[in-house]
């Protein structure tokens, strides 16, 4: 545009407000008052997602604990069998709470010592002959947790008897069935810490914290959660292994995938945290999948929508969800197997994921104004 | 014309300015200090962005620290009158410098305080109630030239039209944003945050806010207003910092503002102090006016009607450029718009070479998250990050690497869409005043300035 018709423009927007002054607005506006009342989403959250849902993973980690127990405690096939079981529930049940990466789990960093992967073998091996090793350092972190559970259950031998003999006739058995011990009950302290928090006075200090700026609870949620998104789910269980993203890639790196030694269930593992990912948006209730106060809820408070299509944000948001899950549901269950043959479906996961995280990264937090990864800083 | 330039004022509102700006620049900086922000914005980032022309000013490391504490010491002797002329122009170097190291950390009220401190170099703002004036009598005036006070009321004038001005536009008046974006979100505020629920609450904060903007200098101004002006000031100041964080700039307005007020409120405030410190009042030889002797005032007034030239003309350069004003921010900057944008963005790099070498760039292995935050909604930004990105690679031994960005801003409550051609090669691209034709038309035309 020229200086002149810029000119124009303004002059015929001084006419058309000057104009519009005397008529008045007829903004449509959303008066819905307890859509935008952050605690009512705090106490939602809370009491009927994160509690029960910590609750669920609770005893799904219990039953493998006690099954680890029998495992070492007499390492036979039947004994192994019902430990990989419930790790493998246990383990899906962790897809549901992975996302709660605020508060207790952040300040514990709960995900760093359950679900690093790909499993660091040679770590492992070093860790389980020194009975002393630091399990609270970065390197550690792919050296336990589920991941390296699924090496020492599902990867030590070629078949089961061979990684029976693993925990038995073999000269280190005794240390292995130790550090396999060692791990499971590690699992255990760590999420006890976490819950207890929960059950105890964070939950009020959660609910009371309704601001949006840096320390407020929402902001903390938002953050994590999109965080889990971007670098957890798009970026860990499909675009790393995928060669997507990272410094110098172009080639796949299958053996990247989760739970690379079970192998067949990287797809139900993203299925169930994708799942738990929308759940969380609708404020789907764990108990009676009701839905509540939920980040959906607010933006439609708020009036968040496309003004060009009128489509709300949260609508938007959901169609997503739904067509990533329709380009999941196409893939292998067996990611590895599936990045060899036909990379190209998990690209277009990634693509649709991508789309996901900018709807949700950008559209949404401008929308409820909250700022993604908080600096400490004056703005004007 | 002539006459004007000989008429005499009080030199005490010059000195309450010099004392309130000094103190609060003082504050600002032992404030940013133990906050922590001058390790964490200029020795932690690994990469600058330098404003156009002024590349050759970057963060000197550790000794950044030293650069600090000359600034705040400056602000001090500033405040005191102390060796006045130097205190004052190592002020504006040193803050000047500080704000020039890093576009992100751009802030209007930043450029305010340089330009305010520049302004204050060619006054005489030290003769009356200073050290210097009462370690050296020859040094001391009660009267200043009228035109030195009146210097400081323009350009505050000049700052609160051109602030008004830029709200006159569809996207504040019309569809109060950003204000209908930023006020529910302060809706747990006790007692008045349940009225952020209601848009129109919105409405009425844009349309007083401009009218607040393009009225004030005038209320400020008239005698008979300036009282109720005066409030207006503090409450619409007031209101800001509780509603936004905007740290320290709502009381260098406030201070600044009293500059309006009539010579014997300034006499009668400073002989307030001066009773504080047990002495009667001011020395001053009554009726001695100052005056810059002639070469001086013909370069200070010089250097004034270009000052101002140059500040009525920058808020209208974006003009020159095509394109919306608020998605190119091709000449936002450095032109009194205030809180006009939510937007917020998300830039993802690829950097290829000639040898079929790729990579997905991680930006937090490269910038600060304010970095990170500021660079991807501003194309000027954009493209010396895609600079920085290519000398990277290059030194690692990559043959002609080329960068492309997939961008994506929402502003304004519009649904995102991407800022940047996604197949134009930013390596190629150089910065420069003139349009850059790879920033994609927003498609949606802002009325108004």
């Amino acid at each position: 545009m020229g200086v002149l018709e810029k000119s124009k423009s303004i002059l015929t927007f001084i006419l058309v407000v000057v104009l519009s002054s005397c008529g008045g607005s007829d903004e449509p506006s959303p008066v819905d008052d307890d859509s935008k009342d952050r605690e009512a989403i705090l106490i939602h959250w809370a009491d009927n997602i994160i509690k029960p849902s910590y609750n669920n993973f609770s005893s799904k980690l219990d039953v493998m604990v006690s099954k680890a127990d029998e495992f070492t405690a007499s390492p036979t096939n039947s004994s192994l069998l019902e430990f990989r079981s419930a790790w493998l529930a246990a383990y899906t049940e962790w897809q549901k709470v992975e996302l709660f990466e605020f508060g207790p789990a952040d300040k514990y960093t709960l995900r760093n010592f359950f679900n690093i992967y790909p499993a660091d073998v040679s770590g492992i091996a070093a860790n389980i002959n020194d009975p002393a090793a630091n399990l609270e350092v970065p390197a550690s972190y792919p050296r336990q947790g589920f991941p390296t559970l699924d090496y020492l259950i599902n990867g030590t031998g070629g078949n089961d008897a061979a990684i029976l003999q693993y925990y038995t006739t073999d000269a280190d058995a005794p240390k292995r069935i130790a550090y396999v011990d060692k791990l499971v009950s590690r699992m255990s302290t760590l999420l006890s810490n976490v819950v207890t928090e929960w059950n105890g006075t964070y939950r009020d200090t959660f609910v009371a914290s309704t601001g949006l700026d840096i320390g407020s609870s929402m902001g903390a949620v938002v953050n994590a959660y999109v965080l889990y998104y971007e670098r957890y789910i798009r970026s860990g269980k499909i675009g790393i292994p995928a060669g997507i993203i990272g410094t110098m890639v172009g080639a796949p790196y299958p053996e990247k995938v989760e739970a690379y030694y079970k192998r067949d269930i990287s797809k139900s593992l993203v299925k169930t945290a994708h799942q738990a990912a929308i759940d969380f948006f609708n404020g789907k209730s764990i108990n009676g999948g009701s839905e509540g106060p939920s980040l959906k809820s607010y933006l439609d408070g708020l009036g968040a929508k496309d003004p060009s299509s009128g489509t709300s944000l949260s609508t938007i948001i959901n169609d997503q969800f739904s067509t990533i899950n329709n380009k999941v549901d196409l893939l292998s269950s067996d990611f590895y197997n599936q990045i060899q043959t036909n990379n190209q479906a998990m690209v277009d996961v990634y693509t649709n994921m991508q789309t996901e995280v900018r709807y949700l990264k950008v559209d949404m937090t401008s929308a409820m104004s909250i700022t993604i990864t908080y600096t400490d800083n004056d703005g004007d | 014309m002539k006459t004007y330039f000989q008429k005499s004022t009080s030199a005490a509102p010059l000195a309450v300015l010099r004392i309130a700006l000094g103190l609060l620049l003082f504050v600002s900086i032992i404030r940013f200090w133990a906050k922590g922000w001058i390790h964490q914005l200029y020795i932690e980032p690994k990469y600058f962005f330098p404003f156009f022309g002024f590349e050759f000013v970057t963060s000197p490391g550790e000794y950044i620290y030293i650069i600090f504490a000359v600034c705040g010491i400056s602000a001090f002797l500033f405040a005191i009158g102390f060796f006045y002329r130097i205190a004052s122009i190592m002020l504006f170097l040193s803050f000047t410098f500080i704000e020039l190291i890093d576009k992100s950390t751009y802030l209007n009220h930043y450029y305010f305080v340089s330009m305010i401190c520049l302004i204050m170099i060619f006054l005489p703002a030290h003769v009356y109630f200073s050290i210097d004036a009462y370690r050296n009598r020859s040094l001391a005036f009660e009267k200043i030239p009228q035109w030195c006070v009146d210097t400081v009321k323009l350009f505050v004038c000049l700052i609160y039209l051109f602030a008004g001005l830029a709200k006159i536009n569809s996207e504040w008046l019309l569809n109060a944003q950003p204000l209908r974006i930023w006020l529910p979100s302060k809706n747990d505020l006790p007692f008045i945050g349940s009225i952020f629920n209601y848009v129109w609450v919105a409405y009425v904060f844009s349309w007083l806010g401009c009218l607040y903007d393009l009225s004030i200098p005038f209320l400020l101004l008239n005698r008979q207003t300036r009282l109720f002006a005066y409030g207006a000031v503090i409450i619409f100041h007031i209101l800001t910092a509780i509603l936004f964080p905007i740290g320290m700039f709502p009381y260098i307005m406030i201070a600044t503002a009293l500059i309006f007020f009539s010579p014997d409120f300034h006499i009668k405030l400073l002989n307030k102090i001066a009773s504080l410190f047990g002495k009667a009042q001011p020395l001053v030889i009554a009726g001695s006016r100052f005056e810059h002797n002639a070469i001086m005032k013909s370069l200070v007034l010089s250097f004034f009607i270009i000052f101002f030239l140059i500040q009525t003309l920058m808020p209208f350069r974006y003009l020159a450029y095509p394109g919306e004003l608020f998605w190119t921010e091709e000449g936002y900057r450095f032109s009194w718009r205030v809180m006009l944008m939510e937007k917020s963005g998300n830039a993802q790099f690829m950097v290829k070479d000639k040898e079929g070498k790729y990579a997905a760039i991680e930006n937090r292995e490269f910038l600060t998250p304010l970095q990170e935050k500021m660079m991807a909604t501003q194309p000027d930004m954009i493209l010396q990050y895609a600079h920085i990105l290519r000398d990277h690679y290059a030194a690692l031994g990559w043959v002609a690497p080329e960068v492309y960005v997939d961008s994506y801003v929402a502003m304004n409550g519009r649904l995102g869409k991407p800022l940047i051609d996604p197949l134009t090669d930013l390596a190629k691209q150089e910065d420069s005043f003139s349009h850059k034709p790879w920033i994609l038309p927003l498609n949606n035309e802002i009325k108004g300035f």
